[in-house]
């Protein structure tokens, strides 16, 4: 197999695995998403238990309108897409490359963020708070906490666009620009469960 | 494998920066054009769409439908995993793989058995 | 005369009726005045900018060592008074020592600071202090992230603590279970408290598991391969493995009370079809690993102590390794032990009784272990292997009580008894608590660079012990009897008042033992016996190769590792002269300079929980603003490192000796 041939020709890597300090940072931050696969796990697993205490409150079928929630997918995953081609761009050493698909990521991700919020808006001006019902509780819980993390992740890649922008692909910034396609990647995959599991099971 | 049999050991360099599990051991490649990205994309888009579909025009009884949905979500994470996520690129061991499937056990356990546990009959709040 | 009605809303708020006590403000003068007789000692002898430069914004494993171990034994202290108070209260039927609402919040106290105020923190003194050391590092993998995961520690610790003087302590016990912990039932702040706290110190907990594992998977000396690792950097391997999969249901289960006490949400409510036997579910999820978090280091310190005081290597290196990730991935499928009673069903119920008696087989293993590492050893009776030998009847106890209750028909009898109370006391006092202090007094030199004096180190222990078993055996029997746990009083006549009264006794004997090991200390540290060569134990590993204290950058060259106990094998073979260094071998290093930021974001999460806390949104956001702030100062700042110049090296290392002619 090439795989033995290609780690012995370390001059293959890029920098960010070039650099040790920097290569032990990627391992970190891989173990923190680790921490926040089980965080997701858990917030599921109210979901699941509590999908069927609706009280007084709506049922999955009644709250979700799926065209808002179908653009919101298509959006976050092409935003992952153009987030790899930022990623692509950096190892091929075009600053401009980079920066741009990183902006927009960003304006995607962000537009993500609206759709959702508008939605919960019109959910709640309905009357259909979270207190009125389990399952409202985690339905918000669980998806506001996936927004919550790409609302993180947006003010994440202005401050990654503006450095790059000032200090240009150092190795530094190649392994932050690593870490943030990891995280966004990440959400992704939390938001193609959330998106089977929350809307398209809540309506089927 | 052949190769590898042939080679000396590599020398212990310090900081974890040696393969200590033949199975751990890294690949980065970083071909002329993103194909693996714009594949990546496309068979996103095409699952998403297709799961839609399935759900929007009833193509099957609730049950299977259940199955095939979860079933092809994880197919599309893995993807997402696979393509876009560099699973084994590092410098070193690949440590973030055991610990990582180490969490998809825990995180997929804490949902099944939760479910078990807390959905044996309805009345119990 | 009429008080502005706002600031009187205010008082009531920030002083209600339970914090009024007289013994309370008794103890609130006396902090006054420590604390101010402690900034006035620190002016007058000019040690604010000591203090600020070598320990508030310090990035140093081993100075972050000492602080944690400080706090932890603080806390002991304070949990402890807590656990006298109860017992005293408990000496006699119908005792009113305290009020019954004052009896629940100082059982809460208890736990909750027991737990993770005093167990987890001493647990990381030991990691900060030994591991880096054993594995042949400089630093942990994130030097930064541990002065943060240590404030935000110290933080939440201040956090739980304040709450008894200022806002109402939390009263309902340390797993908060709802409805009790709801608003319906608790409208004051003090749950409020308890959750942020929890929060705090449980993002520092976070941080500090990813830090060590990635300590131990990529800092290791070369040639220090897996099988080659010490068996207690093994257990902070695994422990932080444990605690990165544990913590997330905790924070999901305090965050969605949270939710429902702040912002009106109906997770574990009894209305809007709310299920708080959910929060159990997701609290156990985290609860039972939690137990072996604290439990695997003290195997790991004990998995170092016997092989050095009885000269011999360790036995079953390989099976104490697989028994410890065992233990870790079977300590995941046991949680509903801790809820039989809610009645999930036979099957659900089997499962785990199953499960979690399958737990004693790889304790067992490791106890057979440290048998035979002592078997035909020359044993040295001092007094980290005192606690060693404490520790297996203590914890064998614990164990095989811990088996009775996995058998589901007899725990719904033993359930929420003083039988219960018995059994995890064993288990987490005579285990993670004999264990840590094992450590303490095993690398105590190590930290500071003298030793506890051994005579008086072995009064505390005798005293301890005895304290410890006249405390907790009759508990046993108390449980048998009936007494439920977070009964505030009991009447005569029920046959337990003499049980009662032995396990009151025990508790004193008990805490004259920890003013023993307090004095140790003092006397100690007046009359210092310094320990010139850094290993006063004959040891094994890497740590007792190195001088006492370690100088800041560990190691002047990295070591490079041969065998399991190298350092014992160095000595063997006659090549300790192999860590000196010489005018040729020795390299400038580079070490991370000391930063503010962590100190400040942890106040900002501080202030920001103390806005949560009374539900003061707009400090909420002003302390989110400057968690915000902090971040982003450390994400632009520039970390350049600092240089220890060679002529630095061979200056300190000629000082101790180790630069070869």
């Amino acid at each position: 197999m090439s795989t033995v041939t290609e780690t012995h020709r370390s001059a293959a890597r890029p920098p960010e695995f070039e650099d040790t300090h920097e290569s032990i940072r990627i391992l970190g931050f891989w173990i923190f998403l680790t921490t926040d696969v089980v965080l997701f796990g858990s917030l599921f697993s109210v979901y699941a238990v509590f999908r069927n205490r609706v009280a007084l409150g709506p049922t999955p079928h009644q709250l979700f309108a799926m065209g808002p929630v179908l653009a919101e997918t298509l959006i976050l995953l092409t935003s992952t897409f153009t987030c790899s081609l930022s990623l692509y761009a950096a190892r091929s050493d075009k600053l401009k490359g980079a920066v741009a698909w990183l902006t927009a990521t960003l304006l995607l991700g962000a537009s993500f963020v609206f759709l959702e919020i508008r939605e919960f808006v019109g959910d709640v001006r309905a009357g259909h708070t979270w207190h009125q019902s389990a399952f409202l509780s985690g339905f918000f819980t669980l998806v506001g906490t996936h927004g919550s993390h790409v609302t993180v992740g947006i003010a994440w890649a202005i401050m990654l666009v503006l450095q790059l922008m000032s200090r240009g692909l150092t190795v530094t910034n190649r392994r932050k620009l690593y870490t943030f396609t990891l995280y966004w990647h990440f959400l992704d995959i939390v938001w193609i469960f959330l998106f089977t599991v929350v809307y398209l099971l809540g309506i089927a | 494998m052949d190769i590898q049999r042939h080679l000396p050991p590599p020398e212990p360099t310090g900081h974890g920066d040696e393969v200590e599990v033949r199975i751990l051991t890294p690949h980065i490649a970083q071909p002329h054009f993103p194909a693996m990205q714009v594949t990546g994309y496309g068979l996103s888009l095409a699952i998403t769409l297709i799961a839609f579909a399935m759900v929007a025009y009833h193509w099957m009884g609730l049950n299977t439908l259940v199955t095939v949905l979860i079933v092809m979500a994880f197919i599309q994470g893995a993807l997402q995993l696979g393509i876009f996520m560099h699973l084994r690129e590092a410098k070193g061991t690949l440590w973030h793989l055991p610990v990582l499937a180490l969490a998809l056990f825990i995180g997929l356990g804490i949902v099944g058995f939760s479910m078990w546990i807390m959905l044996f009959k309805s009345g119990v709040s | 005369m009429t008080m502005n009605p706002w600031i009187t809303h205010l008082m009531k708020r920030l002083f209600p009726p339970q914090v009024l006590l007289p013994d309370i403000i008794g103890i609130d003068i006396g902090l006054t005045v420590a604390a101010i007789a402690a900034i006035v000692f620190l002016t007058k002898t000019k040690r604010w900018g000591w203090l600020w430069r070598e320990w508030i914004t310090t990035v140093d494993h081993k100075k972050i060592g000492i602080m944690y171990l400080l706090a932890a034994l603080v806390m002991l202290f304070r949990g402890g008074v807590d656990a006298l108070m109860i017992r005293t209260q408990l000496i006699a039927p119908h005792q009113h020592f305290m009020s019954a609402q004052q009896y629940d919040e100082v059982f809460t106290t208890h736990g909750t600071v027991m737990i993770f105020f005093m167990a987890m923190p001493m647990v990381f003194a030991l990691f900060n202090v030994a591991v880096p050391l054993m594995i042949g590092a400089r630093d942990v993998a994130f030097p930064r992230l541990n002065a943060i995961s240590f404030w935000l520690f110290a933080f939440g610790a201040i956090l739980l603590n304040i709450s008894f003087s200022i806002g109402g302590s939390p009263d309902a016990g340390w797993m908060s279970y709802p409805p009790y912990s709801e608003l319906m039932f608790n409208p004051g702040v003090g749950e409020n408290y308890f959750l942020l706290s929890l929060q705090v110190a449980g993002i520092g907990t976070i941080a500090t598991g990813i830090n060590f594992l990635v300590t131990v998977l990529r800092l290791r000396a070369p040639g220090m391969t897996l099988t080659r690792i010490p068996i207690f950097a093994w257990s902070a391997l695994i422990t932080s493995s444990l605690i990165l999969f544990a913590f997330p249901p905790l924070t999901v289960a305090l965050g969605l009370t949270m939710l429902d006490r702040i912002f009106g949400a109906s997770f574990f409510t009894l209305g809007h079809q709310g299920m708080p036997m959910m929060y159990a579910n997701l609290f156990w999820i985290f609860g039972h690993p939690e137990v072996y978090i604290l439990i695997m280091p003290a195997f790991g310190v004990f998995s170092e102590v016997v092989p050095t005081f009885s000269k011999k290597p360790l036995f079953g290196y390989e099976a104490m390794v697989v028994s410890l990730l065992a233990i870790s991935i079977l300590s995941y499928g046991t949680w509903v032990h801790h809820f039989f009673e809610m009645g999930a069903g036979p099957g659900v119920n089997s499962f785990f009784g199953l499960s979690t008696m399958l737990i004693a087989i790889p304790t067992g293993v490791k106890m057979f272990n440290w048998i035979f590492t002592m078997w035909g050893g020359r044993i040295r009776v001092s007094v980290p292997m005192l606690w060693q030998l404490g520790f297996i009847p203590t914890f064998v106890v614990g164990g095989a009580t811990g088996v009775m209750l996995a058998a589901v028909p007899a725990d719904y009898q033993y359930h929420n008894s003083y039988f219960l109370i018995a059994h995890f006391h064993n288990v987490i006092l005579g285990g993670t608590v004999f264990g840590v202090l094992s450590g303490m007094y095993y690398w105590w030199p190590k930290m500071f660079g003298w030793k506890l004096n051994e005579r008086q180190g072995v009064w505390a222990f005798v005293f301890f012990v005895v304290g410890f078993w006249l405390t907790f055996m009759p508990q046993y029997f108390l449980g048998f009897q009936g007494m439920t746990r977070r009964m505030s009083t009991y009447p005569p006549g029920l046959g337990w008042t003499a049980l009662n009264f032995w396990s009151t006794i025990g508790a004193y004997v008990m805490g004259v033992g920890f003013l023993i090991m307090v004095y140790n200390i003092i006397w100690s540290r007046i009359h210092p016996d310094w320990d010139t060569t850094g290993d006063p134990w004959d040891g094994r590993t890497m740590e007792w190769s190195l001088p006492s204290p370690a100088p800041e950058y560990n190691f002047a060259r990295i070591p490079h590792v041969h065998s399991r106990d190298e350092w014992w094998e160095m000595k063997q073979e006659g090549r300790t002269d192999e860590v000196k260094i010489s005018e040729e071998t020795v390299h400038a290093i580079h070490m991370p300079r000391n930063t503010p930021m962590p100190v400040l974001l942890a106040l900002a999460f501080f202030v920001g929980s103390i806005g949560m806390v009374f539900e003061w949104f707009w400090l909420a956001i002003l302390g989110g603003l400057g968690v915000v702030a902090a971040l982003t100062y450390g994400s632009f700042a520039d970390y350049s490192e600092k240089e220890i110049s060679r002529d630095t090296i061979l200056h300190t290392e000629a000082q101790l000796g180790r630069v070869e002619s």
